[in-house]
């Protein structure tokens, strides 16, 4: 996310091909927070 | 977010396009950015040291393949790692350098290439540049010449900087060394701006020595860098400790003496180690970041009065201009003096100019993607034009 950040600097327009990245970067970074929970928090 | 007391996260690099000169190669990837929270730990590239208890022969992780890899790379014998390029004048200059002799470098030298002499008891002798701020091979052979008639001999070491600091200027590196080997001197190539930035082949140059810097160049964390040697030279500035204590009668080793055992023991050789692929890589693509220099310099010589004072066409993105006769006017009535044009750039989200600086001043677009290139050129005439300066089409 730090680079696609870097790489749009400053407008952050994403083109497609960079949304789809981002989609699947925030959803894997939602999936180890759920893992978190489950496993720190039981 | 803040990493302390009083310590903000540092985040220009993500709301800016940063065209600070000195930052623009040593940007970190991705990688570099994970390795950096994973080796931040004091010795923690020292894990699996095991005899002979040095770090160039570490395997996990694979540092020692690291400095195979890097010699490789740059067509010389054998690498070390080093807190920054300037460690490696000082090391290179330590082993050459006596009291009083005299070293060659030029009119446009890093200053610490000046300290490392000064460290080592030598005497600066630089290469006067031509009007176009260039080091030539005729120069260097005329300058050796008069130090001989000065000093009675030849100097005993010479620096060469492929690219110069001030102007980003290409110098030949390769003739230039080709005139000191014929007077025996030896070389060391400082790669501070071309290292990492585009391919560099030591053994073509004909240098004895190759400096790079990590946090410059190389897409890594300050200070790393590495300094690479033919075979000759590594069994002179890498020699081996032959110390020992009078009463405890120790001994140690491998160590290196100028390497001061060893050098980079967490992020910064990890950090550099973990760039190193994007970076063997991004050489080959120097081509590329020509053009969006280009593309920022056309826009910029649009705006009346503004002129390149680095080499032109241009052979580095590090690049120096002189605004007096555009921005420089503007500041002679503005409200914010000089400030107004740095003001405005990071209003826009250019972030690198110096503060205050109308006059001359120097940016490096290094790394920039084409569109963020575009922006940064509109950015210019945008800036001109809303403060009345003249631009042409």
């Amino acid at each position: 996310m730090r680079m696609i950040l870097r790489e749009t600097a400053p407008l952050h327009s994403l083109d497609n091909d960079q949304r789809i990245q981002a989609q699947r970067l925030l959803e894997n970074l939602e999936r180890q927070v759920a893992s978190l929970k489950q496993e720190m928090l039981k | 977010m803040r990493c302390g007391m009083g310590i903000e996260a540092r985040q220009v690099n993500e709301l800016f396009i940063n065209i600070d000169p000195i930052q623009a190669g040593g940007k970190l990837t991705a990688d570099a950015m994970k390795a950096v929270i994973a080796y931040g730990d004091g010795y923690s590239a020292c894990d699996n040291c095991r005899k002979p208890n040095r770090l160039d022969y570490i395997s996990k992780p694979p540092i020692a393949g690291f400095h195979r890899d890097v010699a490789a790379w740059l067509n010389m014998d054998t690498v070390r790692v080093i807190p920054g390029a300037r460690r490696g004048f000082q090391a290179v200059a330590h082993t050459y350098v006596g009291k009083g002799d005299p070293v060659l470098l030029t009119s446009l030298s890093h200053y610490t290439e000046f300290l490392a002499i000064e460290e080592a008891g030598g005497i600066a002798r630089e290469i006067p540049h031509d009007p176009s701020h260039t080091i030539t091979a005729d120069a260097t052979a005329a300058k050796i010449e008069e130090i001989q008639r000065e000093f009675g001999r030849a100097p005993v070491l010479a620096f060469i900087d492929h690219v110069d600091y001030q102007y980003g200027n290409m110098h030949d590196a390769k003739a230039i060394a080709k005139v000191a080997r014929q007077y025996d001197i030896p070389v060391l190539y400082n790669g501070a701006y071309t290292v990492g930035i585009l391919p560099v082949d030591g053994r073509d140059l004909g240098v004895d020595f190759v400096i790079g810097s990590g946090h410059k160049s190389m897409a890594a964390p300050a200070p790393s860098g590495v300094l690479a040697a033919t075979n000759e030279r590594a069994a002179e500035v890498f020699r081996t400790t032959a110390i020992e204590g009078d009463i405890t009668k120790r001994r140690f080793g491998i160590k290196e003496p100028e390497m001061m055992g060893c050098t980079l023991m967490g992020a910064t050789l990890v950090g550099m180690m973990a760039s190193f692929p994007s970076v063997k890589e991004r050489v080959k693509h120097f081509d590329r970041e020509l053009e969006h220099n280009n593309l920022v310099l056309k826009a910029l010589l649009s705006v009346s009065g503004t002129k390149i004072l680095s080499e032109f066409p241009r052979h580095h993105t590090l690049t120096r201009v002189d605004t007096i006769g555009s921005f420089d006017t503007v500041a002679e009535s503005h409200k914010k003096r000089g400030f107004y044009f740095s003001g405005a750039l990071e209003e826009k989200g250019i972030f690198g100019v110096i503060p205050g600086a109308t006059k001359v001043w120097k940016f490096n677009t290094y790394g920039l993607t084409a569109q963020q290139a575009a922006f940064l050129a509109e950015t210019f005439v945008t800036i001109a034009t809303e403060n009345g300066l003249a631009v042409t089409q």
